[in-house]
């Protein structure tokens, strides 16, 4: 509860337990994770041929299908989680720090998911090496595929550093508290295993750093802001569709902020998800408070009200005297229930979040995850409709084949769950590794207590909403 | 040229200072060299003659190489030996531009250079290697001096089929993948035997395609501007496919049906017996690069037309230089291939007058060959009554119109254009019927052939009328409306000219007279396909849980 003041001890449970739910979750998400590598791998082993994919034009099907939409996905909620995790360090939105790590986490987890996508994806992933970085010097003047991968590298760099810079502090301080792994093998007892990669993350340090880390952090928390819209979600991603004018669907200036509010609903919809798991897991109720929910939620409710606004801005252009291909496109749109499924979805989302502003009775924690969950599904589907639509509706859409068929193949469907296991993995591992929320936040929570006038009315609210939770 | 450049090379200073240094490399005398090839230019500009170049150096060849046999001793033979002498020898390799060149000098080793080969180039001066010399002193090493590309006459075109058949013959493409493909649409409800689109890749000069590719696989050949797509180096992302707005790409997406030693094999067995250029393996898929870009792609890259690179590099004879599967299986000659830089090609020729390629190509099977006429034209009149009379194949209209496309043609019979074989045809008839006395160009065979208007009496006849020539072929063949490239406002600037109807926005795929399933492809193995119209049709056979619904 809120009333419990917020310890190091709190932030190490998650080192110190071990429960058969956590095995249990592993087991599930290794499961999961494991399938789709067996799918892979018959998918390598037969060829593409085995999703539901084809040629677009006469081929009679699309080119790119789930594949590409989960990508999309997945780079958007790692692109939307650094974003947020920036903002509250250059903004100094402390109220959020106890999410901030998860954020981070979240980037590296969803760029490594989307990097997975890409290799998946590819029909000679083993030349990746070879035919990219051998002429990276030529294409990346051209290719968005280029861009794409560039950023991706850059980004799951950056935000290692950044993520390793914040843990030294952490490490440093709770270092003898940290878990040891030193296993019996065959008699012989072997050394702790983990503390050398302790010591490579703590190596050098000193308290003097601290100053100059949270002026490193920050300066790198304001390069992400800067370059979010040009080089994330609301650029080189977008770009990979945006630039090509034979798909009306596609084309256009739009794309960028259309792309960056979905990576913004649905990072904050993951970190959401997350935050509630783990406060759930290792009561972390005074740590992960209602109130960031609250306030989660509500940036949740004005990039969902975003997105929609620039859905409808193309919705506009796109009927009132539009090309007629561009006509056809949006004519689908309207009609089709993967783009007007989650529409409606978004705004049943923004319906709620706005409705519980005006009477916080609304609120509940219970409901702050299923309008994660809404937006999320809504994303996905959005997006894979996104690039669907492209092939469906191109400027030469003379052929029979088009608009091409296409239903994803259980690979394809598979993939979804194995890259949310393996996303869930990373977590499950990565928390037994390292506290995944600061010892900042902590010791601001310790700080502030009772202090900010927020946080005023909080124990009213929770022991209220405690029984829906539960339920 | 700068007027301060002294150097006895048309190509300059800088091309001997790469002479130099090459020979340099060597433990050959340069000064020795950098003399020959001095000489050489001479020889070449006829200021000094073979047989003198011959005597001055062939001691001291001998005495530098013949010692120990290297192979600039058997180069110099051979040169002397196979291109019917020296001078010959740099001529012909005149045209083949800077790449080939400096390729050819490599092949033969610094010693060529040595024997004056660095002369070639410029060997004839005169306009032609001027190109060649500018581009050497720009430093500019991706001088194209062909375009490939077609003209299509989609009128022309009746819907069979047979350029889809022989493109799946000649690559061996599996069921679906119709590099080339042929539709019949519906334009705004209006259903007409012309609205028919033959869609082949249309070699963009600004590829879209290749701008996107991650990795340059997808590439625009340098010295023809064929884009290709490098099997090796493909890591199949499809982006291009994505970026090309005529939906003209195919994915391997499963192992192909045809292996590559049947393919291999095949290409043996007919490329054998050509004599063809050494550069070019002999495997229907390596280019004269040696980059893997012809024929079907193996599993897991991208495909597409390639126009044939291996019959353009030589691999096929000399005959199939300039020629396409398609092109060749065309019954009714709707696509015309050729050098779109080159305003006598095939292409160009074709869309500069189609009335004219038309007719040119729909008289061929009539014009009477010389010998007939020679055998029918035996004893009889030499005026124009007579001979029509005399000649059994030969009557008024056919005449007419043999003589209406000479008239409307420029350097008719002359150049190495496939037409020129129909054209030289005309030529052999008309040199028969003027060594019988006819004069084709005379008022009485021109007005009699209402080719030319009577002169009134105070006139002099002013010889054939063109514009009455031109009516004559519009009339017999009929012209396209319209010419257009497809989608020309993407920017693509493809390298196919369409004459007739363009399709609108609207236009919609209907059934064409041919339906794919009834037209078989012999493939390598020895199998007959039948082609597949839709890829997914086949694809769907190993989708994983193909539940045969769509979203
Ligand atoms: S038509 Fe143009 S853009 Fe399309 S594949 Fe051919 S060259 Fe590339
Ligand atoms: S599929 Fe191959 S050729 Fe096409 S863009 Fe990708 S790497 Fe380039």
């Amino acid at each position: 509860m809120s009333t419990k003041t917020p310890s190091e001890d709190d932030i190490l449970r998650p080192m110190h337990t071990f429960t058969k739910k956590y095995v249990l979750l592993f087991a599930i998400a290794a499961l999961a994770l494991g399938a789709f590598l067996v799918g892979w791998m018959y998918q390598l082993q037969q060829g593409m041929a085995v999703t539901g994919l084809s040629d677009w034009g006469s081929g009679g099907g699309v080119t790119w299908g789930l594949y590409i939409g989960a990508f999309i996905w997945w780079v958007g909620i790692a692109h939307g989680g650094i974003i947020l995790s920036a903002a509250v360090r250059l903004l100094g939105m402390d109220r959020y720090m106890p999410v901030a790590r998860l954020a981070e986490m979240l980037t590296l987890a969803g760029l490594s998911a989307a990097g997975f996508y890409i290799l998946v994806h590819m029909g000679r992933p083993d030349r990746m090496v070879t035919s990219v970085i051998g002429h990276y010097h030529i294409t990346v003047n051209n290719s968005p595929l280029v861009w794409d991968v560039t950023v991706i590298t850059a980004y799951f760099v950056l935000t290692a550093t950044y993520l390793g810079l914040t843990l030294r502090y952490d490490i440093a301080r709770l270092r003898d508290d940290l878990p040891s792994f030193s296993p019996n093998v065959g008699g012989k007892q072997l050394p702790d295993l983990l503390a050398p990669v302790y010591d490579v993350l703590t190596l050098g340090y000193t308290k003097a750093e601290d100053k100059v880390i949270d002026r490193m952090v920050w300066w790198v928390a304001l390069a992400i802001i800067i370059m979010a819209p040009l080089l994330l979600h609301g650029g080189v991603i977008p770009w990979l569709f945006a630039v090509l004018p034979n798909y009306p669907s596609w084309f256009g200036g739009i794309q960028g902020p259309q792309f960056l509010t979905i990576a913004l609903t649905s990072a904050i919809s993951g970190v959401i998800l997350l935050s509630y798991a783990f406060r759930r897991a290792y009561d972390w109720d005074h740590i992960i408070t209602d109130d960031i929910f609250r306030g989660l939620l509500l940036w949740l409710g004005f990039f969902c009200l975003l997105f929609l606004w620039l859905q409808l801005q193309q919705l506009a252009t796109g009927s009132f005297h539009s090309t007629t291909t561009h006509s056809y496109a949006t004519a689908s749109k309207l009609s089709h229930p993967m783009y007007v499924g989650p529409m409606l979805m978004v705004l049943g989302v923004l319906v709620y979040i706005f409705a519980q502003t005006i009477r916080p009775s609304l609120f509940s924690k219970g409901r702050a995850i299923a309008a994660g969950l809404l937006v999320l599904t809504a994303t996905l589907v959005e997006k894979t409709y996104f690039v669907l639509s492209g092939f469906w509706y191109p400027s030469f859409n003379i052929y029979d084949g088009s608009p091409g068929e296409y239903f994803p193949s259980v690979i394809e469907l598979l993939s979804i769950a194995g890259t949310i296991g393996m996303v869930t993995l990373f977590f499950l591992v990565l928390s037994k590794l390292v506290p995944v929320v600061e010892l900042h936040a902590v010791e601001h929570l310790r700080g502030d207590h009772g202090h900010g006038h927020e946080h005023d009315h909080e124990p009213v609210e929770e022991s209220a909403e405690q029984p829906e939770v539960e339920a | 040229m700068s007027t301060e450049d002294e150097s006895f090379h048309p190509l300059g200073q800088e091309w001997e200072n790469e002479l130099e240094t090459m020979l340099d490399d060597t433990e050959y005398d340069s000064d020795l060299g950098m003399q020959m090839a001095e000489d050489a230019m001479r020889v070449t500009k006829g200021e000094l003659s073979e047989a003198d170049f011959h005597e001055k150096y062939h001691d001291d060849v001998m005495e530098e190489f013949g010692v120990d046999d290297r192979p600039t001793e058997e180069a110099y033979e051979e040169a002397q030996k196979n291109a019917g002498g020296f001078a010959e020898m740099l001529k012909s390799v005149d045209s083949d531009g800077e790449e080939s060149r400096r390729g050819m000098m490599k092949k033969m080793g610094a010693g060529a250079a040595f024997v004056g080969l660095g002369a070639f180039g410029a060997s004839e001066g005169g306009s032609e290697s001027e190109p060649n010399v500018a581009a050497a002193q720009e430093g500019d090493d991706t001088e194209q001096d062909v375009q490939w590309g077609m003209a299509i006459d989609l009128e022309r075109c009746d819907g069979c089929l047979s350029c889809v058949e022989a493109c799946a013959e000649e690559n061996n493409l599996d069921r679906g993948v119709n590099w080339m493909y042929v539709l019949d649409y519906e334009d705004n409800g209006v259903d007409t035997s012309r609205n028919r689109l033959v869609r082949p890749c249309q070699h963009c000069t600004d590829a879209p395609c290749e701008k996107v590719c991650p990795t340059t696989a997808r590439h625009t050949r340098d010295n023809d501007g064929l884009v290709l797509t490098d099997y090796d180096v493909c890591i199949g992302c499809r982006y291009c496919q994505v970026a090309c707005p005529y939906g003209v790409n195919y994915f391997q997406w499963d192992e192909p049906d045809i292996t590559t030693e049947d393919i291999e094999a095949q290409a043996q067995e007919e490329m054998g017996d050509h004599d063809h250029d050494s550069d070019v393996p002999h495997d229907h898929m390596s280019d004269e690069r040696g980059r893997w870009v012809d024929s079907r792609a193996p599993r897991g890259v991208m495909s597409k037309c390639t126009m044939c690179p291996t019959r353009q590099d030589g691999g096929m004879g000399e005959d199939a230089v300039g020629t396409t599967a398609c092109e060749d299986a065309c019954p009714p000659d709707a696509i015309q291939f050729g050098n779109m830089f080159d305003d006598n090609s095939d292409p160009q020729t074709y869309a500069d007058n189609p009335a004219r390629g038309r007719a040119l190509s729909d008289i061929d099977m009539s014009v009477p060959s010389a010998d007939a006429l020679e055998d029918d034209l035996d004893g009889a009149d030499d005026d124009l009554e007579s001979v029509l009379e005399a000649s059994e194949d030969l009557d008024e209209e056919t005449l007419r119109i043999m003589k209406a496309i000479e008239i409307v043609s420029e350097d008719f019979g002359e150049g190495d254009a496939s037409h020129t074989e129909y054209e030289q045809n005309i030529v052999d008839a008309f040199d028969a019927l003027e060594a019988h006395g006819l004069d084709l160009d005379s008022e009485e065979v021109l007005v009699g052939l209402d080719l030319a208007d009577e002169p009134d009496e105070d006139e002099e006849f002013d010889g054939p009328d063109e514009s009455a020539a031109q009516t004559v072929l519009v009339n017999e063949a009929g012209e396209p409306d319209s010419n257009f490239q497809l989608l020309e406002d993407m920017g693509t600037n493809p390298n196919i000219i369409y004459l007739g109807n363009e399709p609108g926005p609207q236009a919609e795929q209907v059934e064409g007279p041919v339906a794919y399933e009834d037209v078989e492809a012999d493939l390598a193995d020895g199998s007959s396909v039948p082609l597949a119209d839709n890829r997914k049709d086949v694809l769907d056979e190993m989708t994983v849980g193909d539940a045969g619904v769509s979203l």
